[in-house]
């Protein structure tokens, strides 16, 4: 079943044109992640399936329905800290689980169920004042997942944080995720994006610009990766033999490196490095040089992902 | 419209009902008697549908709410303008000759009814115009929709027909080439298959007696096999367009041209296996790259415009970019909309970015 279905969803600021025409479904169960660059109308999605903003044109629906009567299945981690300052750990929670009409001792249970979840359980009394930048964010999750939403969109949560902070973050959302939530991540780091989504929607000017798992992703610009194995010496290998192993498609030797072009369907570096060995070649490194989703976003864009 | 002067028909006839009611002078049997031969009259005249039928019971009702005025009682003369009004706009349409006729009576009606009546003719006046002019404005919505409705169909129909024509020139298509392919076959290969047989079974059966001759025609058998081997290479290589020269062909050619015509210089890059392009995913980027061209040249100000095309491994990629002013924020004008809609219908995408100079990029699905 579709968690979340979007439909035609258009938006316009004025003359911008910051979402346009945009479709894509997101299944239970997955995590469903936004690549793109700051601008490419990620968060503008994101508030409009939120039901924060209007849009133009177009539906969303969640769970079936209009995502503005969807609200209590919806957990929404927004990219700027919407925790009050001056009051508790505790309370912050408390105030944001009440909305979603949470009282009495099934509040309390739940809220001290989401600040374990993000480890601040020892922190209750203390004032997000004293925070740091990492555990703010967690407190700004807690907030959100406290009424155990069925989606869950965080955008952009790891911005400005320690690597601590952010494996730890990282990690929640993948036991959220375990737990049978289906998340909605947004960000412009790839790494993070390729670490944990199943399936990804490279978002450019507003567009979809492709969709798919990470390996559909990457086939869309190539199916071959490059092995790099540098050798002390290759003078006694034939180049023809190492071709006849499986999924090789191109051998090169250049400065004592050897250039493999393989197919990355096939995994076959053990058998490349059996063969050298069998032909006593010392091996001093090697590296394989697949495309990551960065490069995918290179090649279809013209730009990184971080240019702006 | 029938209903508003009906309405207002009523009202007047309860008031004249009501006030002789109240004053109770003259004859109440005569009175209630006026006025129900008025609404039948009146009733009588929205049945029929004969407009000189309808004029004349309009003229009768007049004669009536006179006679009713001068014998019965003086009030009657209430329902006059209205008659008038609408027996008159069946001549003429002019406004004010209705206002004149309908108020033409308050000369010769008694001098203590003339501001009631009056009163009474320019509201009659007011609320025929209203009612009019809205009907008309109606009337003219109702033709309007009707004419639309009326295109729309023409449309559909000619929307089937043209898709019928598609279904019947493939299929026409497909029959001469079938026709061709059967032709050259029967022509060529089909021959040189013959000749080989009857040589070979010439040498079955003298394979015994005279062997020489047989080898002698077996050899014979083996090299028209061999021309025939080589007529379907050269007929299967004939039936295969090759749509890359086409393509490729095409786009340099109007790249060399504007290269030519223009200030700017403009370049084409290509890399991967152009082969796999469809001729109709040509014809797209044929198109958009011309659309993105003429408008670097009319807007971006550039002194270099590439365009490269990069077949990968499911998508096509083609970049138009130059390195001109770029227009800070896009706004989608028809020919980005052209572009946009051309790409979508073979499922591609496009990008427009002018950060960094001006550059569309085209993305299409590989179809294979």
């Amino acid at each position: 079943m579709n968690v979340l279905e979007i439909q035609n969803l258009t938006k316009k600021f004025g003359d911008f044109i910051a979402v346009d025409n945009m479709s894509l479904s997101v299944a239970e169960g997955e995590i469903f992640g936004f690549l793109g660059t700051n601008g490419a109308g990620k968060s503008t999605t994101i508030n409009m399936i939120a039901g924060l903003l209007r849009s133009n044109d177009g539906t969303i629906e969640i769970l079936g329905k209009n995502s503005r009567f969807a609200k209590m299945n919806l957990g929404m981690v927004p990219q700027d800290l919407a925790i009050y300052e001056d009051m508790t750990a505790f309370e912050n929670v408390k105030f944001f689980a009440g909305l979603y009409g949470l009282r009495g001792n099934l509040l309390k249970e739940r809220v001290e169920e989401a600040l374990e979840f993000v480890g601040l359980e020892d922190k209750h009394k203390s004032y997000p004042k004293s925070f740091s930048g990492g555990m703010k964010r967690r407190l700004n999750i807690a907030c959100s997942i406290a009424h155990r939403p069925k989606l869950i969109i965080m955008d952009e949560p790891t911005v400005g944080i320690d690597p601590q902070s952010r494996n730890y973050i990282l990690n929640s959302v993948r036991k959220l995720n375990e737990m049978g939530c289906t998340i909605i991540y947004t960000s412009h780091y790839m790494e993070e994006v390729e670490e944990i989504c199943t399936r990804v929607a490279i978002i450019d000017h507003g567009k979809i610009i492709a969709e798919g798992t990470k390996d559909q992703l990457k086939s869309i610009i190539t199916n071959t990766k490059d092995i790099w194995i540098e050798v002390r010496s290759a003078e006694q290998l034939n180049l023809e033999s190492v071709k006849e192993i499986h999924g090789v498609e191109a051998v090169q030797l250049e400065d004592n490196v050897l250039k493999i072009n393989s197919d990355t369907g096939v995994n076959n570096l053990n058998k490349i490095i059996e063969h050298l060995i069998n032909h006593q070649i010392e091996i001093r490194s090697c590296e394989e040089k697949a495309p990551n989703l960065e490069t995918v976003f290179l090649t279809l864009t013209g730009r990184n992902l971080r240019d702006h | 419209m029938d209903f508003w002067i009906i309405f207002s028909k009523l009202a007047i006839l309860l008031f004249i009902a009501y006030t002789s009611v109240q004053t109770a002078t003259g004859h109440q049997a005569w009175t209630v008697l006026a006025l129900l031969i008025y609404v039948c009259i009146n009733i009588a005249q929205h049945t029929f549908k004969n407009d000189n039928l309808r004029k004349c019971l309009q003229g009768l009702s007049i004669v009536l709410s006179l006679g009713s005025y001068l014998f019965v009682y003086p009030l009657f003369c209430l329902v006059l303008p209205l008659s008038l009004v609408e027996l008159t706009a069946s001549f003429s349409c002019k406004k004010v000759i209705l206002l004149l006729i309908s108020l033409l009576p308050i000369f010769y009606i008694q001098e203590m009814l003339r501001p009631i009546y009056g009163l009474t003719a320019i509201f009659c006046w007011m609320l025929f115009c209203i009612v009019s002019h809205s009907k008309e404005k109606w009337t003219k919505n109702e033709m309007q929709l009707d004419g639309m409705r009326r295109q729309l169909e023409q449309l559909t129909k000619r929307l089937n027909e043209n898709t019928e024509f598609i279904r019947q020139s493939e299929y026409t298509f497909r029959l001469e080439e079938r026709n061709r392919i059967s032709q050259e076959i029967h022509d060529k290969i089909g021959h040189s298959m013959t000749g080989a047989l009857i040589q070979m079974e010439a040498a079955k059966r003298l394979i015994d007696t005279d062997k020489n001759k047989a080898e002698e025609l077996l050899q014979n058998a083996i090299s028209i096999s061999k021309d025939g081997i080589e007529n379907i290479r050269l007929t299967l290589k004939n039936l295969k367009p090759p749509t890359e020269q086409i393509g490729v062909h095409r786009l340099k050619l109007l790249i060399d041209d504007f290269d030519a015509k223009n200030l700017f210089q403009t370049i084409l890059i290509h890399e991967g296996n152009l082969d796999v392009i469809t001729p109709i995913q040509w014809k797209i980027i044929h198109e958009n790259v011309t659309e993105a061209l003429t408008n670097a040249m009319k807007y971006s100000k550039a002194t270099q415009v590439s365009v490269g095309i990069k077949v990968l491994n499911k998508i096509i990629r083609v970049e138009i970019k130059d390195n001109g002013i770029g227009s800070g924020q896009v706004t989608k004008g028809l020919g980005i909309l052209g572009m946009e809609e051309r790409t979508a219908s073979v499922d591609g995408t496009i990008i427009i970015d002018s950060s960094n100079g001006f550059s569309v990029t085209v993305l299409l699905p590989l179809t294979i």
